[in-house]
């Protein structure tokens, strides 16, 4: 790597050759505050609070513009440029509102944060403040299915403008008039439509961009932790934080209440899809199933493991005696690896080497509507795992790019009554295993003898079960799942499954061992563990080391789990010291240009 | 020894505008067919040699400007012609379209040789749609005789020039903000560098000059670089148009060289002949409203970009605003920032929300409701506008404020202390009203 070295407040920073000045400053952990800059975007040099002295240059320069050079001399904190540095955040103030105690934003504010530290200490602006849509709430106008627009707190950094353009590709958004009349706004007001959406609420650096699930629901200091784990929704896996919201003291515990993107280059970079982002309410939903349930005369009712296990047991053992390939398995790509280890342990225990003969994986599959170039592309595959199951030797046939399985032959063999039992493992949310209304049919009109449905929400399949086993969603569990690039990643255990919800890769060793097979797995880590030593050599070889991220708190998962979060949140939480004494250097400075009849302000007051 | 016009000699005739009166009376195309017998870096030379500034406000010698333009690329290059001319006191571009299309068309194809380009544009004013109408016609009689199109005079060189019309942003005439609203984007400034030499029109190698600056090519094609800075002091040579507006007796487009000072233009009588209404003189404006202001002092200062910007001030478009006794200068900021806050393009942080500002305080001020810390938030607010800004907008707007406070502070105090106009009623009934700001 080609590198030049600069200085920057008199210390030495050496950074890849081509890298701006204020991505060497972030690198170096020196403070510049920026706005419309963002590392996922091209760069504007707009928002001006980025400006530093550079040695040799006549003017203040925008650092996110100005390329380092060899031996550059770079200053972020003489008086010139603290003194001009704040005249930019006066200015910045001037039109917002500072409604921050309502805004969603507040306290996670890239504005507010860099206006503490840098901005002046109070405004002289004394003007009634420019509005566009009202005033209070009046100003929030709808921005698409997804999102609220505050035109009144826009800073007009453009992030979303170039987002819209570089990344989605669909440049719904500009900016309309001009000068100080200037707004963010979509053509006829019709909002921006797009599956990448929920995105602009996190390139916008002030409260402008809000989406419509998360405004109003929770403030940053009530979301005390943060856990980071991988999205399971579709066959991309994309790097992603899962924020937990305190519940009440009465209520203990904490609450799944927003999915962030996480950068991770390989993957998603820094973005993430309104699927991901805003399809999370299922895993703490009415219909989570949260006891297991077993199908008595007055339908389905709640008991305890110790009655669903026997009688799941007794259904499968009575359905193999005839024939043992009358009991199949149905399970859904959104299994993780663990699971489907120790599934392929059981059936290969009964059923001998061809075993896996007798599962079915399932899947869906949609086309995402994105514009043909867009630079973050939503896989077709809605399956996470998809690979982690031909990695294992189940039967997928062309896998993430092929179509979805459609289970034709299960279905006919079912209609033929050559299968009795059917097991369905189902951990994703609803309707993600596909369309099982013929399995329902089946068990309503007695072709089979047993429908067992391990899953985490009530679906209409595990409505028409024998026997209902719950499992965990992939946010309550430590689970290994291979994307559609065939990386190996873990998504990790956030929240607290409910009830007596159970792990779902010792919900199949109990059922082995229920069976009579020799499968003593106690723990998750226990399985990894054997899945590392049984596949050595291939990417699951080091299954059992993974180390699993755990929930932390918010301010030292900002400070330093997360290097690669620090363009967004580098600010945050941190003891800048103020950069205090602007006003009297401001005043200085003008009281230079303004000859002897100057009078300072202050005097003027009195 | 009197000057003798070469840009304007023949604008007063009635077919001067046409491709025959070119001919014959200014050796139409014989600039052209002169160059293409030579290399195009013998053209940059020239035309290096002649010490051509550029006539558009910045005075930066043409011929560095085409030598910069990157030759090693296998992109297309251009010509882009600055005709925005929206600089407020500034006309003498509009002259030179209406009655003698055919020089700039001339010096178009002459630069498109030179830097190598095939393409032409010429960005012209929104509001100049009968001047599209002039130019748009000649360059089809020009695309008919041969002096454009494909293989002009036989020599290989092929050359399109084509007319855009603006939609009426000032911002339009800032060389990037032009590129972008002729590539039909928002008319903003781009981060320079890449300056447009490396990555201009559609981020190809691209050349924007001056229509004033393009018509001088072919008067120094035919004449030779010797000629041309014969007329001008050293390093400003050439012949100069000034649009004299304001309180005078003859306001108009006057050519000279630019060894006439800023005097003989005000009271010449070959030029605009002096003061109006008797009301003495009290300040001009020397090139466009963008400048600081300069004084009686001042006026012996020859109107040369050097000489100028010596003197305090820049000659810019050399739009010359003369401003009688009667003018209040309060007002005159505030009339000049109505105008900046309104053709702000927004993008700036500082430009966009100071010049609203700057118009909110000057407004209050001109009203008497001011206080006396306003007018140091006015210098405070100017000076955090300037040199803050990504082009050179930012320095405009403030430069009203900050030159009226330095020259006449008494005025803004005078208006405070008083609560009111301090200017006699029927000179201030004098001053025109802004739309919806009374």
């Amino acid at each position: 790597m080609e590198t030049v070295t600069l200085t920057i407040d008199g210390r030495p920073v050496t950074v890849e050759k081509g890298r701006t000045v204020l991505q060497a400053a972030i690198e170096a952990g020196i403070s510049v505050p920026y706005y419309c800059y963002h590392p996922g975007i091209s760069i504007d040099g707009s928002c001006r609070v980025c400006i530093v002295k550079i040695e040799k240059m006549p003017k203040l320069q925008t650092s996110c513009s100005t390329v380092c050079t060899e031996g550059m001399v770079v200053s972020t904190r003489d008086a010139e440029t603290v003194a001009a540095r704040a005249g930019v955040f006066e200015f910045l103030l001037v039109n917002h509102p500072l409604d921050c105690p309502v805004c969603d934003k507040g306290g996670e504010c890239p504005l507010q944060d860099f206006s503490y530290t840098f901005g002046p200490a109070d405004s002289r602006m004394d003007f009634p403040r420019r509005t566009f849509d009202g005033e209070g709430v009046k100003a929030d106008v709808d921005f698409g299915p997804t999102l609220m627009l505050n035109r009144n707190r826009c800073i007009l950094c453009t992030r979303c403008v170039r987002f819209m353009k570089e990344i989605d590709t669909d440049a719904q958004i500009g900016v309309v008039d001009r000068g100080c009349g200037s707004e963010i706004a979509t053509f006829q007001e019709h909002g921006v439509h797009s599956l990448l959406s929920g995105n602009l609420m996190d390139v916008c650096p002030v409260g402008a961009i809000t989406t419509r699930d998360y405004r109003f629901k929770s403030r940053p200091w009530d979301n005390p932790t943060v856990v980071d784990t991988t999205c399971t929704l579709c066959s991309k896996g994309c790097s992603t934080s899962a924020w937990l919201k305190a519940k009440p003291e009465w209520a203990k515990g904490s609450q799944l209440i927003r999915m962030t993107p996480r950068f991770n280059p390989d993957v998603n970079g820094y973005w993430m899809c309104d699927i991901g982002r805003f399809n999370y309410h299922w895993i703490e939903s009415e219909t989570r199933l949260r006891r297991p349930m077993i199908r008595t005369a007055a339908g389905l009712e709640k008991v305890g493991w110790h009655d669903a296990e026997p009688r799941l047991r007794d259904k499968i053992q009575e359905a193999a005696a005839a024939d043992p390939d009358a009991v199949r398995f149905i399970v859904s790509a959104h299994a993780a690896t663990e699971e489907l280890f120790v599934l392929k342990q059981m059936v290969q225990g009964l059923l001998g080497a061809d075993g896996l003969k007798s599962v079915s994986m399932a899947w869906t599959r949609s086309e995402k509507p994105q514009p043909p170039n867009a630079k973050f592309k939503i896989p077709a595959a809605n399956a996470p795992n998809v690979n982690g199951a031909r990695d294992l030797g189940f039967m997928v046939g062309q896998g993430n790019d092929g179509p979805a399985p459609d289970l034709a032959e299960l279905k006919a063999a079912v209609e033929a009554g050559r299968v009795k039992a059917v097991y369905v493992l189902d951990p994703g949310p609803d309707g993600s295993i596909g369309d099982l209304s013929w399995l329902v049919e089946a068990r309503r009109t007695g072709k089979l003898s047993l429908l067992a449905v391990q899953g985490v929400v009530m679906t209409p399949h595990a409505a028409a079960a024998d026997v209902v086993l719950p499992g965990y969603a992939f946010v309550e569990k430590d689970a290994l799942f291979t994307n559609d690039q065939g990386q190996v990643q873990s998504a990790s255990l956030a929240i607290v499954a409910p009830a007596e919800a159970r792990e779902d890769c010792l919900i199949l060793a109990g059922l082995a061992r229920a069976l009579g097979l020799d499968i003593a797995y106690q723990t998750s880590d226990e399985v990894r563990r054997a899945l590392g030593g049984a596949m050595p050599g291939t990417a699951y070889a080091g299954a059992g080391t993974v180390v699993f991220t755990r929930p932390v708190p918010a301010a030292s998962w900002l400070q330093a789990s997360n290097p690669s979060e620090r363009w967004k949140w580098d600010f945050m939480f941190q003891d800048l010291p103020p950069v205090k004494g602007h006003n009297v250097q401001l005043e200085g400075l003008a009281r230079e240009g303004a000859g002897p009849n100057y009078i300072p302000l202050r005097q003027v007051d009195k | 020894m009197a000057y003798e016009p070469v840009l304007t000699r023949h604008v007063g005739d009635q077919d001067a505008y046409t491709l025959d009166a070119y001919v014959a009376k200014q050796r139409g195309y014989e600039g052209l067919r002169k160059a293409l017998t030579q290399k195009p870096g013998e053209i940059i030379d020239l035309v290096k040699a002649s010490g051509l500034r550029g006539r558009g406000g910045a005075g930066f010698p043409t011929g560095l400007k085409w030598q910069f333009v990157l030759k090693d690329t296998p992109k297309p290059k251009y010509i882009c012609c600055n005709a925005d001319e929206s600089e407020p006191g500034t006309f003498k571009d509009h002259v030179l379209m209406e009655r003698n299309p055919h020089l700039l068309i001339e010096g178009c194809a002459i630069a498109c040789y030179a830097i190598g380009a095939k393409v032409a544009y010429i960005y012209i004013r929104g509001e100049f749609y009968h001047v599209q109408q002039v130019l748009e016609a000649e360059i089809e009689k020009a695309y008919k005789a041969g002096f454009l199109g494909k293989n002009i005079f036989g020599s290989g060189f092929d050359c399109d020039v084509f007319v855009h019309r603006g939609a009426g942003a000032y911002e339009a005439g800032e060389e990037t903000a032009l590129i972008e609203s002729l590539e039909g984007k928002r008319a903003q400034p781009r981060i320079k560098p890449p300056f447009p030499a490396v990555a201009g029109l559609y981020q190809c190698p691209t050349a924007v000059n001056n229509v004033e600056t393009l018509c001088n090519v072919p008067l120094i094609m035919m004449n030779g670089p010797e000629w041309f800075t014969a007329l001008g002091p050293e390093k400003n040579g050439g012949p100069k148009l000034y649009c004299i507006s304001g309180h005078v007796k003859r306001p108009g487009v006057y050519e000279a060289s630019m060894h006439t000072t800023l005097r003989e233009l005000i009271y010449g009588e070959q030029f605009a002949g002096g003061m109006i209404d008797e009301h003495p003189f009290k300040a001009i404006i020397p090139g466009g409203s963008s400048v600081p202001l300069l004084l009686d002092k001042d006026l012996d200062t020859p109107a040369s970009f050097d000489d100028v910007q010596k003197a305090g001030s820049l000659l810019g478009s050399a739009g010359l605003i003369v401003l009688n006794d009667t003018v209040c200068m309060v007002w005159l900021a505030k009339n000049l920032l109505y105008f900046y806050r309104h053709e702000s393009c927004g993008k700036c942080t500082p430009c966009r929300e100071g010049g609203d500002w700057l118009f909110k305080l000057l407004t209050r001020i001109e009203q008497g409701e001011g206080q006396a810390k306003d007018i140091d938030l006015l210098f405070g607010v100017a000076s955090n506008i300037a040199g803050k800004t990504l082009c050179a907008f930012g320095d405009a707007a403030a430069t009203p404020v900050l030159t009226t406070l330095k020259l006449f502070r008494h005025e803004f105090e005078a208006h405070v202390r008083e609560g009111r106009c301090t200017i006699p009623a029927e000179w201030r009934a004098r001053q025109p009203m802004l739309a919806g700001h009374h």
